[in-house]
């Protein structure tokens, strides 16, 4: 079926046959995460095991290297590892195999490490467990293993909490390679992380994988990076392998609906015609007409259109005076020292840009480039240290508390995380209803009528339907539709979307995206998206910003900026970004 | 060290503050103790300039500046004169207070360490064997005992223990005939004299250990670096202490720090049931007689042990968690 079946039995290193995991809640319905997982992988092999939340693929990397923890396990089939069943292995036994067996480096390479015990403990831990490094030379090959991660030696003695998210995670690295694994499975490995960190930990997970000669499984989500990285790929949908084939075979032809699908929303910000599926760009302006929908998205169609041009918000709307701009102008914002002795941290440094009516602008940078502190000051929850911010005739950089509702009212907020931004004890309706009821004077069915139409508005239909759930009955994509809808629900001019759609599938991303450039068709609504992924930044806005250290430092149309970025930061976030349909050369 | 500094720093600020609303707090009420006598005795009829004069000589009357009198006070505090007992006068109330406190301290704050630590160790083994019976058994019962109030315990094991079985005697901390010395007989009459009150403070105090650690022990077995130092091949007992339990402790120090500052005020009911003659029976004793000088110290006493333990669980932070060091 693959290509590794034709290569000599003893270069196989691990073969699975007809897997099956199996999750058994207390009181519920066992499920099937995996089923049927038949493959093979050959010593050096570099494989990429790719799928959305909910595929399956974590389960299985669990599972091939034994850490199955109730509720799941393992429901039948067999995993050979060098011809040995570690399938049914007793729990002392698969440890001690551990040791120049199989590794893990999970997701969250965060919360990784144990808070309270130094990174040199760590690697003695593991020395001590399996015996395999003697106590004379314990600490030269702690320092060579982080070494291999590029990182001094001076970790040794540090916690993890006074460690960066790349350091932790080359740690994490690290620790496995301590093992003297014969496979490494890397679940997810920098997904957690900034984007041109991630570039710089991928990069050292490929020379270590070349210089080590270990097999390795990349578990990720991001189709885009597995195709660069990888040289055969494992596409997994609802707990089945749909797809296994050499990563060029999966780019060239892609078999399976899934990932023909997966791959068709991936594209290159630089290029003169941006598209994924129900979005596209082009040319310096953005095209005005939208490509047919293939994913999630439910249009607003004419009708709902129609009937939202009679309804209380756009009556109101018109009823209103002129659309005001938000002007930031100088502004810098200065936090106080982390630690005494330390200088203070100037999050945004002289920044300003104006946000006309109805404009869409992208504010682009890597975590701590200020682009969120910017969001905060905007929204009045914080105030600059220097410069001014108005809105209309509010001076929003000295904000009082009574004129904070006036603002929110206008200034609207869609968070990055949908999981944590509803409360999950309340229904859609009561979450939507509660602004309406605050901001308008809509009340009782005025109110519910409303509620509806926000639904109806975000593509949540039958409203009635969703109306009546609870945050945990819903997807990812359609809880973030939610939190679109309650930031609607008083009206508000501009909309603040602080990565809206990062912790989403891909295949749910254009969904939410289109809903948020539509609104400003049929709402009028002005957008700051706020975000590090250049490529959704080129489909729904028409100005960007990049941001390095609290200053600009490029800016204009975001297609022009894009396609010649003169800044070098810019730059090195687009070379960040993994191009699967333009193979790029080796990075060093 | 810095961090060391700090703390002690704010022990020595924390512990000026307390002595002096312990001055304040008294002459901020209207009248003095001798006015108070005196309206008492002035119910009976008028009172003679005599009497008068007496009772103020024998309570004091304040004099000077109030700035003269805190400094009085403070030299009387750091000298450990509190004043003569008006219930066992003309004891000091300082060597009433001495002669409490070694009993209190050492029946209930060794009592109230042991049930930290033999409930935290169970609290491990519950969340570690998580369904077994080594969860079931300290769990359920764990739960059982501390659901019984501390007097109703000691009032059982003083009834069938003591008056019925007469295995152990019902009140004292010594027996009567003894006087307290440094000898192995007496040693093994206060100990023999200990197991009654001490058992009741363990059986209330210990199921609350082990749900407490229990619970946050399940959840720290569900953090990721437990399962990577799983990934990782660690032997099981070094994941279940090193890993889990150490980093599971920690929220439950706080908790052992306000337990360690009631040892001496908290005692008051075991103390009075057993008649043990700590701190706690000090304090029925000077409330039930208003003896306000003996009620102050006690108090002062008090908010400095509650202060003392604070400090100590702070250091205790600082060693145990390198987030807090900083």
């Amino acid at each position: 079926m693959s290509a590794t079946d034709t290569e000599a039995p003893a270069a196989t290193l691990l073969s699975v046959q007809n897997l099956s995991v199996v999750y058994e809640p207390t009181g519920g319905e066992p499920v099937h995460a995996v089923s049927g997982a038949t493959f093979d992988l050959g010593r050096g092999d570099f494989v990429g095991l790719v799928g959305e939340s909910g595929s399956g693929k974590s389960t299985l990397g669990f599972a091939l290297t034994g850490l199955s923890k109730p509720p799941a396990r393992v429901g039948g089939g067999s995993i050979l590892f060098n011809g040995v069943d570690i399938a049914g292995m007793s729990s002392e036994d698969l440890r001690v195999q551990r040791q120049g067996g199989f590794a893990m480096v999970l997701q969250s390479g965060m919360n990784a490490l144990n808070p309270v015990r130094s990174i040199r403990n760590h690697f003695y831990d593991i020395f001590a467990a399996h015996g395999h490094i003697g106590r004379g030379e314990r600490e030269a090959r702690a320092i060579e293993l982080v070494g291999k991660v590029e990182l001094p030696a001076g970790v040794l003695d540090r916690f993890s909490g006074e460690l960066s998210g790349g350091m932790r995670q080359r740690v994490s690295i690290a620790l496995a390679l301590s093992l003297e694994p014969q496979l490494m499975i890397f679940d997810e490995p920098t997904t957690a992380l900034d984007v041109l960190v991630q570039h710089a930990v991928m990069n050292t997970i490929r020379e270590l994988q070349k210089s080590e000669g270990f097999t390795a499984v990349l578990i990720s989500h991001d189709l885009g990076m597995v195709l660069e990285v990888t040289e055969r790929v494992m596409v997994m949908h609802n707990g089945l392998i749909v797809e296994d084939r050499p990563a060029a075979d999966v780019l060239a032809s892609p078999q399976h609906p899934y990932t023909r699908m997966l791959l068709s929303h991936y594209g290159d910000p630089r290029a003169e015609i941006v598209e994924v599926p129900g979005l596209a760009a082009r040319g310096p302006k953005r095209a005005p007409e939208v490509s047919h929908l293939k994913t999630d998205f439910v249009p607003v169609s004419a009708e709902a259109r129609a009937r939202a041009a009679g309804t209380e918000g756009v009556q109101r709307r018109e009823g209103r005076a002129a659309r005001e701009a938000i002007v930031v102008s100088n502004v810098s914002k200065i936090y106080p020292p982390p630690r005494r002795g330390e200088k203070p941290v100037r999050a945004v440094n002289d920044v300003s840009f104006t946000l006309e009516p109805g404009a869409s602008m992208a504010l682009v940078g890597a975590s701590g480039s200020g682009k969120s502190t910017i969001a905060k000051m905007i929204t009045g929850v914080e105030h600059p240290t220097s410069g001014t911010i108005t809105f209309g005739d509010l001076q929003v950089d000295r904000i009082k508390r009574r004129s904070l509702k006036r603002l929110h009212t206008e200034v609207q907020m869609v968070f990055q995380d949908p999981y944590s931004a509803l409360n999950p004890l309340h229904t859609v309706e009561y979450t939507l209803t509660r602004p309406i009821v605050n901001f308008s004077k809509l009340r009782g069915r005025d109110a519910r009528r409303r509620m509806l139409e926000l639904l109806e508005t975000v593509g949540l239909t039958p409203v009635e339907q969703f109306a009546a759930r609870l945050p945990h009955q819903l997807s990812g994509g359609q809880r973030q539709r939610v939190v679109i809808a309650r930031a609607l629900a008083s009206d508000p001019q501009v909309i603040i979307a602080d990565e809206p759609v990062s912790m989403l599938d891909v295949s749910l991303r254009a969904g939410v995206l289109a809903l948020l450039d539509s609104l400003r068709e049929t709402w009028g609504v002005s957008m700051l998206y706020i975000t590090h992924d250049l490529l959704s930044a080129r489909l729904v806005t028409d100005q960007i910003m990049v941001l390095n250290q609290g200053a600009v430092v490029e800016e204009g149309a975001t297609a022009s900026v894009l396609q010649n970025p003169r800044d070098e930061y810019t730059i090195r976030l687009l070379d960040a970004i993994p191009h699967p349909t333009t193979p790029t050369p080796e990075h060093n | 060290m810095r961090f060391v500094l700090t703390k002690i720093g704010l022990l020595l600020l924390t512990l000026w503050a307390a002595v002096t609303l312990n001055f304040l707090l008294p002459r901020l009420m209207p009248g003095s103790p001798a006015d108070a006598a005196l309206a008492k005795l002035a119910q009976n009829g008028p009172v003679s300039p005599a009497t008068k004069a007496a009772i103020e000589a024998q309570l004091g009357v304040p004099t000077g500046s109030m700035f003269d009198q805190y400094l009085q006070y403070l030299g009387n505090v750091a000298t450990f004169d509190f004043g003569v007992s008006y219930t066992f006068f003309p004891q000091p109330v300082a060597g009433l207070v001495a002669a409490a406190l070694p009993w209190t301290l050492v029946l209930v704050g060794l009592v109230t360490i042991i049930a930290f630590i033999f409930g935290t160790l169970l609290g491990v083994l519950a969340a570690w064997k998580r369904g077994t019976w080594l969860d079931t058994l300290p769990t359920v019962g764990g739960t059982f005992a501390s659901a019984f109030p501390y007097f109703w315990t000691a009032l059982l094991l003083l009834f069938f223990l003591g008056y019925v079985a007469g295995w152990f005697p019902t009140s004292g901390a010594y027996g009567r005939g003894t006087t307290p010395e440094f000898s192995a007989a007496f040693l093994l009459d206060a100990i023999y004299h200990a197991i009654l009150p001490a058992t009741t403070i363990l059986i209330t105090s210990l199921g609350g250990w082990i749900l407490g650690m229990r619970s946050t022990m399940i959840n720290t077995l569900g953090d990721d670096y437990v399962t990577f130092a799983e990934a990782n091949g660690l032997k099981p007992r070094t994941v279940a202490i090193r890993y889990a339990a150490r980093n599971a402790i920690l929220p439950n120090l706080t908790s052992f720090g306000l337990a360690l500052g009631g040892v001496v005020g908290g005692s008051l009911l075991v103390e009075r049931v057993f008649a043990y003659p700590g701190v706690g029976y000090l304090l029925y004793t000077a409330v039930t007689n208003q003896d306000f000088p003996l009620m102050q110290a006690l108090f002062l006493i008090i908010t400095i042990s509650v202060l003392l333990a604070n400090f100590i669980v702070d250091i205790l932070y600082g060693i145990l968690d390198p987030r807090t060091r900083r």
